[in-house]
C-alpha cells in the first residue's frame, strides 16, 4: 500500500473531520494532512485462468490488416472510465477514518473533439468509511454531504478485527466496490439510450444488462489474470502489433460470461511481454466472433493520439485518458 | 444578454492582477486579440457586483501533449498521418486581458473569477469611459472608427475636449507607407470632425500641407465608396460626401507661366490659388533659410538692420546717390549694388559697423533665396496668400508643396505656421480651432539631427498650441525618428500598419507582442487608437474616405502641362473669364517681356476684377506702336535768292 502526504488537508477533508468532530465529539482527530492512498497494486495474486475457447480449436494469434492511416475509423462513440481516491484522514484511537471518493463519467466524441455526455452529468462521490463498532457507536451518521459506510464487517456481514491496516482494506474494497457500482451505472445507461458502441475502461462483466449489450466494448489493461492456459503462453507473447489472439469465453464467480480476446496494439519489441497488450471484453453472443476483427482495428484506431504522459500509455486510448483527466479535474 | 464566452482562470503561477486577468474560452469563440471583454464578478463588493472590463492582449493555446516528442513518436514521425487521428487532443484558448475600466473604481482589487461576456456596445463605451464624455448635452464625441468583434459593433468616440484643446490636443499617426492609411485616416478623421465637432465650441477649419504626390490634391471630389464603407459612414453618423469647402494654394513652377501642383487640370483650377512671396514676406524667415553655420551674429545683426531700417522704407545715406525704398528682391539687390559702389569708391571696409565681407555674404544669401524659391519669392513682390484673417469654418486649406525644393517648403511652413499662430493669439484668423497637418515628421521634427526653425516651430505648436487653438495633426512612417517631444505631446495617437524593425524600437515595448504581432499585419483601414481616455489602446475600423484618392484623381485629372507662356495666361485668366480666347491673349502680350506678362496675370488673379480684360491690360505700360514714317509732302520751293543779293546770308 503507497501513501503520500499532502501539503494540508483539502476542502472536502476538511469538511468531513469538521462532520466527524460534530458526530463523534468525544473521540480526538488532528488537522494533520489526510493520507492518500493508492489503489492496491497486487489485490490478486498473478495467475493463469483456463478458458474455452470459441474460436479456433487452438489459442492462435490472428493478424489483422494493417489499414493506412487514412482509412482508420472507429465506431466508438463514447469513453467511459472511473477514478477513486482514498484518503485516510486520522487515526482516532488508532481507528483509521477512511474518506473516499469515486467519479465516473462518459466523454463522447463529437466532431473529433471529446466532450461530456450529456445525457448523464458526471457524477462524484464522496464516503466516509468508519468501523463505527470501534470508535463507540454503532448507529450510521449520516449529513447532506456524507454518507457514512460501516466498515465493522465484512461483505457477509461477519465482524472484522480492528487491525488497523485490515480496517483501511476493507474501505478500499468498499471504495473501489462503489467505484465499479458508478461505472456500471454509466454503462447501462449509455447502452439504453446510445446507439454507438462504449469504450469502457475495464471489464462490462459486473453488470448483465452491460454485459449482453452490443454496444459495450470493455478493454482491460492489466493482466494480474492471464486468461490461457501455459501453453499458449509463447503465442500470446509472440503477437506482433495489430495482431489479435482467438477469441475466448470468460465466465467468473458472480460475473457474467463474455467472450474476450487479446490484442496487442503496440510492438512490444524491447519491452516486457504485455507490453501494448489489451484483452478485449463484448457480449458472448452468437455473432460475437464475426465482430471481432472490427472491434480490434477500432481499438488499434484509438490508440493515437498518445496517451503519455500516462505510465500505463502504452495500452491506454487517448479517449480514457481524456476522461481520467476530467474526472481529475472535477473531483 | 448574450451568453457566457469564458471563464476567468488564474493559478498560483499566472494570477491575476487589478490590471491583468486570465481566461479562456471555447475554440470557436471569437475572441481575438483587441476584443473587448466584460467580466462579471460573482461576489459583491460595497454591496456591488464588481463588472470589469478588459481588451484582449495575448492569447495563448495548447493541448494536454507534454512535450513535441510525444506526438512524432504517437505518428511515427509521419505527418501526414498524424492528420488522421481519430480524435483531437484535448486543447485550450488561454487569453491574457488588459483591464481597461474596473466598476466600482475603488477598492482596486484584482480581477476576481468569474464568467467572461464579449462586450457589447453599452459596455463598450464604458470600458473606453466614453460615456463620461458621450452624454446628453454635453457630448464632445468625434467618431473615429468602428470597433467589431464578435457580433458587436461600436462606434469609438475620442473626446473633441482632448483632441483639439483645452484639456490635451494633437494628434500623430505612424504607418508604413503605401498602405494609404495615414493620408485617408486623416482625411476621414477630418470628415467627422466637421461633421461632429460640437457647434458651441466654435468654428473649425485645417491646414493641410500636401508634402509629396497628389495625396490632398482632390478632396473636393467625390470617390468610390464600397457599401461597407457606406454602412460604416453611416453608423458613425457622417455623411459619405467629399468636402464641401477646400482651397488650394501652390507657388509657381520656376518659369512661373503655370502652378507648380498636380492639380492644374483646368476643370480644378477654380479654388487653386497662387502663393507668392514678396521680399517682405520672406525676409521675416529669413533664418529658415539660411544655414546657421554659415550665418554668423553680424550677418544677423545685418540682416535685422534690413529688416528695421530698410524695408519697406525711404532710405537715405550719404553713401548712396538717392533715396531707397525696398520692397522687392531687386530692390533690395539694387541697395546693396549701391551700398558696395559706394564702400569701393571711398575705399571703406565698413558702414555703419558692417563689414564690407559681411554685407556681401548676406547679399550673396539673400539674393539667393529669389533663385532658390523661384516660383514662390517673386523678385517683383507680388503677394498672394492663404485668407488670414478671413478663415472660413469647416473648411480645408491645402497647401500644396510637394514638387517645391526642401528650402522652399521649410520656407512655406514656417511662414504660414508662425502667420496662423499670430492670428490665433489675436483671435482674428477667422475661426476658433485650426487643426495643421504635417506628413513626413520624421523630416520636419526629427529625433536627432541639427536644431532648426521648423522643428523648434513644431515643438512649440505641440507644446502650447491648444492653449491657441492651434493643433498638430502630424503623421510618419517612423515615430522612433520624430523628436520625443512632438510625439509625447500628442494626447491622441494612431497606428496604422507597422514596420517591424518600427515595432522593434523601445517605444514599441509596452504593447504585448501578440499587439505588436497585430500592429504588423492591420489591414487597410484598420487602426489602434491610443487616447487619454482609453487606458489601452483600442483596434477600429474607419470607412475609406469619400474623397477621390491621389492616384485615381491623377488619372481622371491630369496635370495641365506647362505649356507657352501665352498658353499659360490663357488658362489662367480663362478661370476669372470664360469668354478670353487664346488669341486675345496672344495679341495683348505680344509687345511686352516675359516678366511683364506673368506681373500682369498674377496682378489680375490677385485682383479678381469684374472686368478681367481691361485691368490685365491696364497692368501693361503704355507702348505705342510703331508706325511706317509717311513720306513728307513735297513743299514747293519758294523763288531762290540771287547771289549777289546783298540782304542775303
Amino acid at each position: 500500500m503507497i501513501g503520500s502526504r499532502n501539503s494540508g488537508p483539502d476542502l472536502s477533508s476538511r469538511a468531513a473531520l469538521t462532520f466527524l468532530k460534530s458526530e463523534f465529539p468525544d473521540i480526538s482527530v488532528s488537522d494533520a494532512p489526510a493520507v492518500v492512498l493508492e489503489r492496491p497494486a497486487a489485490a490478486d495474486p498473478p495467475r493463469l485462468s483456463a478458458v474455452e475457447l470459441i474460436e479456433h480449436k487452438k489459442f492462435s494469434s490472428v493478424p489483422l490488416v494493417a489499414e493506412p492511416a487514412a482509412n482508420r475509423t472507429s465506431g466508438f462513440g463514447g469513453f467511459l472510465d472511473g477514478a477513486q481516491k482514498v484518503q485516510v484522514l486520522a487515526y482516532p484511537k488508532g481507528v483509521p477514518i477512511v474518506l473516499g471518493t469515486v467519479s465516473a463519467g462518459i466523454r463522447c466524441r463529437v466532431e473529433r473533439r471529446l466532450i461530456t455526455w450529456k445525457e448523464r452529468d458526471p457524477a462524484v462521490e464522496r464516503k466516509l468509511y468508519l468501523p463505527l463498532a470501534f470508535l463507540g457507536g454503532t448507529r450510521l451518521a449520516s449529513s447532506e454531504r456524507f454518507e457514512v459506510v460501516d466498515t465493522s464487517a465484512d461483505r457477509e456481514g461477519a465482524g472484522v478485527d480492528a487491525h488497523p491496516l485490515g480496517l483501511v482494506d476493507r474501505a478500499m474494497q468498499l471504495v473501489q466496490e462503489n467505484r465499479e457500482s458508478l461505472e456500471n451505472r454509466f454503462a447501462e445507461d449509455w447502452c439504453d439510450t446510445e446507439g454507438t458502441p462504449l469504450f469502457i475502461d475495464g471489464g462490462i462483466s459486473g453488470s448483465a444488462r452491460v454485459a449482453t449489450s452490443g454496444l459495450a466494448v470493455g478493454v482491460i489493461k492489466s493482466h494480474r489474470t492471464l486468461y490461457l492456459e501455459d501453453s499458449a503462453l509463447p503465442t500470446l507473447f509472440a503477437l506482433k502489433k495489430g495482431e489479435r489472439s482467438s477469441v475466448f469465453r470468460v465466465s467468473a464467480r458472480s460475473r457474467r460470461t463474455v467472450a474476450s480476446w487479446y490484442l496487442r496494439i503496440r510492438s512490444a519489441a524491447g519491452q516486457d511481454p504485455l507490453w501494448g497488450l489489451v484483452r478485449i471484453e463484448i457480449a458472448d453472443s452468437p455473432d460475437a466472433v464475426s465482430r471481432v476483427d472490427e472491434i480490434s482495428r477500432w481499438v488499434l484506431a484509438e490508440s493515437s493520439p498518445l496517451s503519455l504522459p500516462d505510465g500505463r500509455w502504452d495500452k491506454m486510448a487517448y479517449g480514457i485518458r481524456d476522461a481520467e483527466e476530467f474526472l481529475r479535474a472535477i473531483s | 444578454m448574450t451568453s457566457a464566452l469564458g471563464r476567468v482562470v488564474a493559478t498560483e503561477r499566472k494570477p491575476n492582477t487589478p490590471h491583468e486577468f486570465h481566461f479562456w474560452t471555447a475554440l470557436d469563440s471569437p475572441v481575438g486579440i483587441g476584443t473587448i471583454v466584460r467580466v462579471d464578478g460573482t461576489q459583491p463588493i460595497e454591496g456591488q457586483i464588481p463588472r470589469i472590463y478588459g481588451i484582449v492582449v495575448e492569447g495563448f493555446s495548447y493541448t494536454d501533449l507534454q512535450t513535441p516528442m510525444h506526438d512524432v513518436l504517437g505518428h511515427d514521425g509521419s505527418p501526414s498521418d498524424a492528420g488522421y487521428a481519430l480524435t483531437e487532443r484535448a486543447e485550450i484558448r488561454l487569453y491574457t486581458a488588459a483591464v481597461l475600466r474596473q466598476i466600482p473604481e475603488e477598492p482596486l482589487q484584482p480581477v476576481p473569477m468569474g464568467q467572461v461576456f464579449l462586450a457589447e456596445e453599452p459596455d463598450v463605451q464604458i470600458a473606453l469611459r466614453m460615456d463620461t464624455y458621450l452624454r446628453e448635452g454635453a457630448n464632445t464625441g468625434i467618431p473615429i472608427g468602428v470597433y467589431r468583434a464578435g457580433g458587436t459593433e461600436a462606434t469609438v468616440y475620442l473626446d473633441a475636449d482632448f483632441l483639439l484643446g483645452p484639456e490635451a490636443a494633437h494628434l500623430n499617426i505612424t504607418g508604413v507607407s503605401g498602405l494609404a492609411t495615414k493620408t485617408s485616416a486623416v482625411e476621414w478623421l477630418l470628415s467627422s470632425l466637421f461633421t461632429h465637432f460640437p457647434e458651441e465650441k466654435g468654428s473649425i477649419a485645417a491646414v493641410c500641407f500636401n508634402v509629396k504626390g497628389p495625396d490632398l490634391c482632390y478632396l473636393d471630389q467625390p470617390g468610390r465608396v464600397e457599401d461597407s464603407d457606406r454602412k460604416l459612414y453611416e453608423k458613425l453618423g457622417v455623411k459619405p460626401e467629399p468636402f464641401e469647402k477646400v482651397q488650394y494654394f501652390a507657388p509657381y513652377t520656376a518659369k512661373g507661366f503655370t502652378l507648380n501642383t498636380l492639380r492644374s487640370n483646368p476643370a480644378l483650377m477654380h479654388n487653386v490659388n497662387a502663393l507668392t512671396w514678396g521680399l517682405r514676406e520672406v525676409l521675416q524667415y529669413a533664418e529658415v533659410l539660411l544655414n546657421r553655420d554659415d550665418v554668423d551674429a553680424k550677418a544677423d545683426a545685418l540682416i535685422d538692420f534690413i529688416r528695421e531700417q530698410v524695408l519697406d522704407k525711404q532710405f537715405d545715406d550719404p553713401l548712396l546717390t538717392r533715396t531707397h525704398t525696398v520692397q522687392s528682391f531687386a530692390d533690395l539687390d539694387a541697395w546693396f549694388r549701391e551700398v558696395l559702389r559706394g564702400l569701393e569708391q571711398k575705399d571703406d571696409q565698413s558702414w555703419r559697423t558692417h563689414h564690407v565681407a559681411t554685407i556681401r555674404k548676406v547679399r550673396n544669401r539673400l539674393s539667393n533665396i529669389s533663385t532658390r524659391c523661384a516660383g514662390l519669392v517673386t523678385d517683383f513682390g507680388e503677394v498672394s496668400d492663404l485668407p488670414f484673417g478671413e478663415f472660413e469654418d469647416r473648411t480645408v486649406y491645402v497647401v500644396d508643396v510637394a514638387n517645391l525644393e526642401e528650402d522652399a517648403q521649410d520656407l512655406i511652413f514656417a511662414r504660414i505656421v508662425s502667420k496662423l499662430r499670430e492670428h490665433l493669439e489675436r483671435r482674428d484668423l477667422g475661426v476658433k480651432h485650426l487643426v495643421v497637418f504635417v506628413d513626413e515628421l520624421n523630416k520636419y521634427a526629427p529625433s536627432d539631427g541639427l536644431d532648426n526653425y521648423v522643428r523648434k516651430m513644431l515643438l512649440d505648436i505641440s507644446e502650447r498650441g491648444r492653449y491657441l487653438g492651434l493643433v498638430l495633426f502630424s503623421a510618419q512612417q517612423f515615430r522612433s525618428q520624430v523628436h520625443r517631444r512632438v510625439v509625447g505631446n500628442s494626447s491622441t495617437s494612431v497606428f496604422g500598419r507597422m514596420d517591424s524593425d518600427e515595432l522593434a524600437t523601445p517605444g514599441y515595448a509596452t504593447l504585448s507582442p501578440a499587439t505588436r504581432t497585430k500592429l504588423a499585419t492591420l489591414d487597410k483601414g484598420q487602426l489602434m487608437i491610443r487616447h487619454p481616455h482609453f487606458t489601452q489602446p483600442i483596434f477600429v475600423r474607419f470607412p475609406r474616405p469619400s474623397v477621390m484618392q491621389g492616384r485615381e484623381g491623377a488619372e481622371k485629372f491630369p496635370a495641365a502641362r506647362e505649356g507657352s507662356l501665352d498658353a499659360a495666361v490663357f488658362r489662367a485668366l480663362r478661370q476669372l473669364d470664360p469668354d478670353i480666347t487664346l488669341n486675345w491673349v496672344q495679341d495683348a502680350t505680344a509687345l511686352y517681356t516675359e516678366q511683364e506678362v506673368l506681373k500682369a496675370r498674377n496682378a489680375t488673379l490677385l485682383a479678381k476684377p469684374k472686368d478681367v480684360r481691361a485691368f490685365f491690360l491696364s497692368q501693361f505700360r503704355r507702348i505705342i506702336p510703331a508706325q511706317q514714317a509717311h513720306e513728307r509732302p513735297v513743299v514747293a520751293a519758294i523763288k531762290g535768292l540771287p547771289l549777289d543779293d546783298p540782304y542775303g546770308f
